[in-house]
């Protein structure tokens, strides 16, 4: 981006303040919007932490109660067992849902007969509201006769016990983990094929006539031209895998014990079932600089690869 | 700016929109109403709302049908957006915290007296704000919960059937039914307690409350208004001990099950611990081997749960008398009250109950509607309800899951006590009687 | 094995058995994969086809549950029936109205902005980006109750610009394309800037065609997004005036009974229209524009 200033001299009709107040109109709606609707909700968030504030505006007023909200949150063990949860999902998570993705992005790049019907049929999932997915899979986890005890029951000659998937809780966190990479793998894999159609095909032509193989193709054209979509894919599920929230609030509620509870949802409970909108906002915020800080060392991580 | 600018894009992109959903403006007058219900209550109101339009011209009734999910958080945004209906429905146990926050007012001068008199007690109660001892709401319905059981199966197991709230179950007869049940041919669970129903719907606190009280304790002090030394008490953690000792034993249909294996293929529980809604489904698959039993008696006295959607008029209507009017013509329609008779709606008014064969002497729910009159507890009607029942939820789901009673009542009496003291107490709750 | 027949690529066209067999293998193995992939929805669908509510719980929790004996359509037909208190049909135009307002803006403004920060000449674009990014973190749950103070406020309760104006600008859109528009060579932009053409001109006779791809998944993935939105509909809609159908439906979820035949029936009815959008937007990134564009 450094050699900008090279190629701004070679600007003939258009003046160069022209183009800025053009390029000004053209950033303005969207920073505008997201100022509007984003930042400035995000922003009262961090005043009415330091207030005792409720859902429901009360007789009694709401006060300033400087930093006590954060203080419950951070001295709260369910806020760190929440955190904990969440760490574990996201590795967890990581690796099944953007591996499969792109294995299943890889299988739809090919050339194959019926390409296009089944690209739908592999985002179905995604399209799926989260509500209805939880629905059906929480049929499919049903204890102790659902489909997947009755699966397990056959592959292991009926030496298995059925598991509890949801209610024990050694379970109910890789139960979610699943759920959650088949219900949204679509957007990696969209975002995957996406990012092969840009790979040139004089790459595999100029590997080919190297005479590589296939497995050698794909490790040394297709992943490192994949590098920028790697990058992408990793932060953006990261972030979701924080987010995570809707599936547990259906299915589990946080439980058994505690193990599927996660900020989101316990941020929730403080902020919409207790009514505490200061506590919530307390939660939201730790939440946002926790992302923050994973996201940067991510991308610290990732640079230093390069 | 950000508004000008809202504007604009509004006009760009959905210019098209504005002719399909323009409003009709109703200058005269315009009756507000919040409410929420399955889709046969939605028609259920419409219907009623036309008529009352018909029979008073200049009258528009504007129906909020608002889903069940999010309600509560619901009435607290039209709160900040100034936008309080004219009449809302709102679960029972939230009233006494509408009413301490400020938005609703009496409904005695307001609707028919003559509907008023008609309401049953447990009606009344689930209405009446503690504090001014005033009716604040009123349904045509109500709830209960009840034991549901096969017939078949008591007795050829030997177990006495009760038929009325007087001869219930007691604590060691329940146990000992447990217990021979557990063994018997083709029962997976002697118990279904309903937990896949999950801390989101209200349904622990509603359900299991009762049995606290049955034993002598409660989720919190009435009088004293605190939760510690009641809730963490030697007589709740012995209630909780011994729900969470039927669990240990298998006996309770796991969370994760279903709320279908009671009539499921095989009947794999076998007593059911359920809503009066419940009836019907249970009726569908299994016919009239369905027995309705009261809820057992575990200490000197019985127990049981009630309350459910009533009507409040908010304290900012303009018309309060035309939202009173409104009530007194839908509890009195015949086809209103015809549609919940269809649905085996629980009577909340004695000339519904009167008229509901169901729940009349002789019909298969008349130990339901016997029960509401004789044990039901209203819960707590206190503004901290939504903490306490968000806190006791949790704590039970985790002592069924195997935690400490003692531990988990403990933490769930602190943090009662703890947003009664962020809101200096409520006052004027816990103030000198 | 496969390093040595690689090079000799032309006698493989004429060799085309082999090639057909591995073919008919390979769509015996995505048609597998696809199956197991999109097995729960079948329980979706099947038991949108049983028309007791009953049996469909009672079937729950069992391979029944893959199954239908009688297959009607009745609960497709109660929708209308439903229409008086429940009108699907308003649920699903606002839904439409709701979407199309949302991507086609959205495509636009994100890439506009992401234009602008990947190619601008504006100061402080890196700032910016970054401030999007951090942005992207905030979780929607955590702002809908300020976010709905602000919408009553400036009097966009229960309105159709509350559900598409917050959507349409999106941190992770304008991130997503800004990725893709930076790794356009830079001979592309200069020869534009030679011809003397202004920012937007560059954007949109040089840029936006060339983006096809990438716009496409931004539509896509905003549109359903903006198809599956829940909690803050639930929350800024007042009336059926400008609710979606993803609202409509959690009526049949009611308080102490769910009518299953009826929420599935719904769900599968909700789930057509973000399948014909998705399938028409996917055809557009099928082939490889940049290569294309830079050979060209």
């Amino acid at each position: 981006m450094s050699t900008e200033t090279l190629t701004a001299g070679r600007h003939r009709r258009a003046p160069l303040w022209g183009g800025r107040f053009q390029e000004l109109g053209m950033l303005l709606p969207s920073l505008a919007l997201i100022a509007a609707f984003l930042l400035l909700p995000f922003l009262s968030s961090f005043r009415i932490a330091l207030t005792n504030e409720r859902l429901i505006p009360r007789p009694v007023p709401a006060r300033f109660v400087g930093l006590d909200n954060f203080q419950k949150v951070l001295t709260d063990h369910d806020f760190w067992q929440a955190l904990w949860n969440v760490a574990r999902f996201t590795v967890m998570v990581l690796p099944v849902q953007c591996g499969f993705a792109l294995a299943i992005a890889l299988l739809l790049n090919q050339k194959l007969p019926f390409r296009n019907f089944f690209r739908g049929l592999f985002f179905l999932p995604a399209i799926t509201s989260m509500v209805v997915v939880c629905v059906i899979w929480a049929t499919l986890f049903q204890y102790p006769t659902g489909p997947f005890n009755q699966i397990l029951g056959v592959v292991s000659f009926g030496m298995a016990q059925p598991i509890d998937w949801l209610g024990d809780p050694a379970w109910s966190m890789p139960a979610i983990v699943l759920l959650s990479a088949w219900q949204a793998y679509g957007f990696q894999m969209i975002v995957y094929l996406a990012g092969l159609q840009g790979i040139s095909d004089s790459l595999y032509e100029a590997a080919s006539l190297d005479g590589a193989n296939r497995w050698q193709k794909f490790w040394h054209v297709t992943m490192p031209s994949l590098r920028q979509t790697h990058v992408f894919v990793l932060i953006i599920t990261t972030i979701q895998a924080f987010k995570l929230f809707t599936q547990v609030n259906i299915l589990t509620q946080g439980g058994p014990r505690g193990t599927t509870e996660t900020l989101v949802h316990y941020m929730f409970s403080a902020g919409f079932v207790n009514q505490r909108l200061g506590l919530a906002s307390a939660v939201a915020i730790i939440l946002f600089f926790i992302v923050l800080a994973v996201s940067l060392v991510q991308r610290l991580v990732v640079r230093d690869r390069k | 700016m950000a508004f000008h600018l809202s504007k604009r894009l509004l006009s760009l992109f959905c210019a098209g929109t504005m002719l399909a959903g323009a409003l009709t403006a109703a200058e005269a007058e315009t009756l507000k109403l919040m409410f929420q219900g399955d889709a046969y209550e939605i028609k259920n109101i419409t219907a009623t709302a036309k008529k009352f339009e018909a029979a008073n011209p200049g009258v528009t009734v504007e129906l909020i049908n608002t889903p069940h999910d999010g309600y509560n958080e619901k009435i607290g945004a039209a709160v900040s957006a100034k936008a309080l209906p004219d009449v809302i429905e709102l679960d029972g146990p939230f009233l006494a915290n509408y009413v301490w926050s400020g938005l609703l007012q009496p409904i005695e001068g307001l609707v028919d007296q003559a509907i008023i008199d008609d309401m049953t007690p447990s009606n009344v109660a689930q209405g009446t704000y503690p504090i001014d001892k005033k009716l604040y709401a009123i349904g045509l319905t109500d709830s209960t919960v009840v034991m549901y059981g096969s017939r078949k199966q008591l007795t050829e197991l030997g177990i006495r059937i009760p038929t009325s709230v007087d001869d219930a179950w007691t604590k060691d007869e329940f146990q000992a039914a447990l217990e021979k049940l557990s063994t018997a041919p083709g029962v997976k669970w002697p118990l279904d307690l309903f937990r896949s129903y999950g801390t989101k719907s209200e349904w622990i606190t509603y359900g299991y409350e009762p049995l606290l009280v049955s034993m002598g304790c409660d989720v919190i002090d009435r009088i004293s208004w605190k939760a510690e030394g009641m809730l963490d008490g030697a007589t709740c953690v012995e209630a909780a001990k011994m729900m969470q000792d039927w669990v240990k034993k298998g006996w309770v249909v796991p969370q994760s099950a279903g709320g279908n294996q009671f009539y499921a293929a095989g009947r794999p529980a076998a007593l059911a611990w359920g809503g009066h809604w419940f009836y019907a489904e249970a009726e569908a698959q299994m016919g009239d081997d369905v027995v309705v039993m009261p809820l057992p008696k575990f200490g000197e006295k019985g127990a049981s749960p009630n309350a459910t959607w009533i009507y409040a008029i908010s304290k900012d209507s303009a018309n309060p008398q035309l939202a009173g009017k409104f009530l007194s013509f839908m509890l009195q329609d015949p086809d209103y009250r015809a549609g919940y008779r269809d649905h085996a709606g629980f009577p909340g008014l004695k000339s519904f109950a009167a008229a509901s064969p169901l729940y009349a002497p002789g019909g298969a729910m008349a130990v339901a509607f016997e029960q509401a009159g004789k044990t039901a507890v209203p819960r707590p009607p206190h503004p901290a309800y939504p903490t306490i029942t968000l806190a006791f939820q949790q704590a039970m789901t985790n002592i069924f899951d195997g935690a400490d009673a003692q531990q988990e009542l403990t933490k769930a009496a602190k943090e009662i006590d703890a947003d009664i003291e962020d809101n200096d107490g409520y006052p004027p709750f816990g103030e000198a009687k | 094995m496969t390093v040595i027949s690689e090079p000799l690529s032309p006698p493989r066209r004429t060799a085309s058995e082999p090639r057909d067999i591995g073919g008919i293998i390979k769509l015996v193995a995505v048609s597998i994969i696809a199956l197991v992939i999109v097995s729960p929805l079948i329980v979706l669908v099947v038991g949108s086809l049983k028309a007791d509510r009953f049996q469909i719980l009672a079937d729950m929790g069992t391979f029944r549950a893959f199954w239908v004996e009688n297959p009607t359509l009745q609960n497709f037909r109660d929708m209308w029936v439903f229409s008086g208190a429940l009108p699907f049909g308003r649920y699903l135009l606002n839904s439409l109205v709701i979407l199309f307002c949302t991507v086609i803006g959205g495509v636009f403004l994100n890439s506009m902005a992401a234009f602008v920060l990947a190619w601008g000449r504006l100061p402080g674009r890196a700032v910016i980006l970054a401030a999007l990014v951090a942005l992207y973190i905030v979780p929607q749950e955590s702002i809908v109750l300020p976010l709905l103070t602000i919408i009553n406020r400036i009097g966009l309760s229960d309105s159709f610009a509350a559900q598409i104006l917050p959507f349409m600008a999106s941190p992770l859109y304008i991130f997503l394309i800004y990725q893709f528009f930076i790794q356009i060579p830079r001979d592309i932009y200069d020869a534009a800037t030679v011809d003397g053409a202004g920012p937007f001109r560059i954007y949109w006779s040089v840029f936006l065609p060339i983006s096809l791809p990438v716009l496409a998944t931004v539509a896509i993935l905003l549109g359903i997004e903006t198809w599956n939105q829940y909690l803050w509909p639930l929350m800024v809609t007042q009336t059926d005036y400008a609710r979606p159908i993803s609202v409509g439906i959690a009526s049949f979820f009611g308080t102490g009974t769910v009518y299953w035949n009826n929420a599935m029936a719904a769900s599968v009815m909700m789930m057509i229209p973000v399948l014909i959008f998705y399938l028409a937007f996917q055809r557009w990134f099928v082939s490889s524009f940049i290569s294309s564009a830079v050979k060209g």
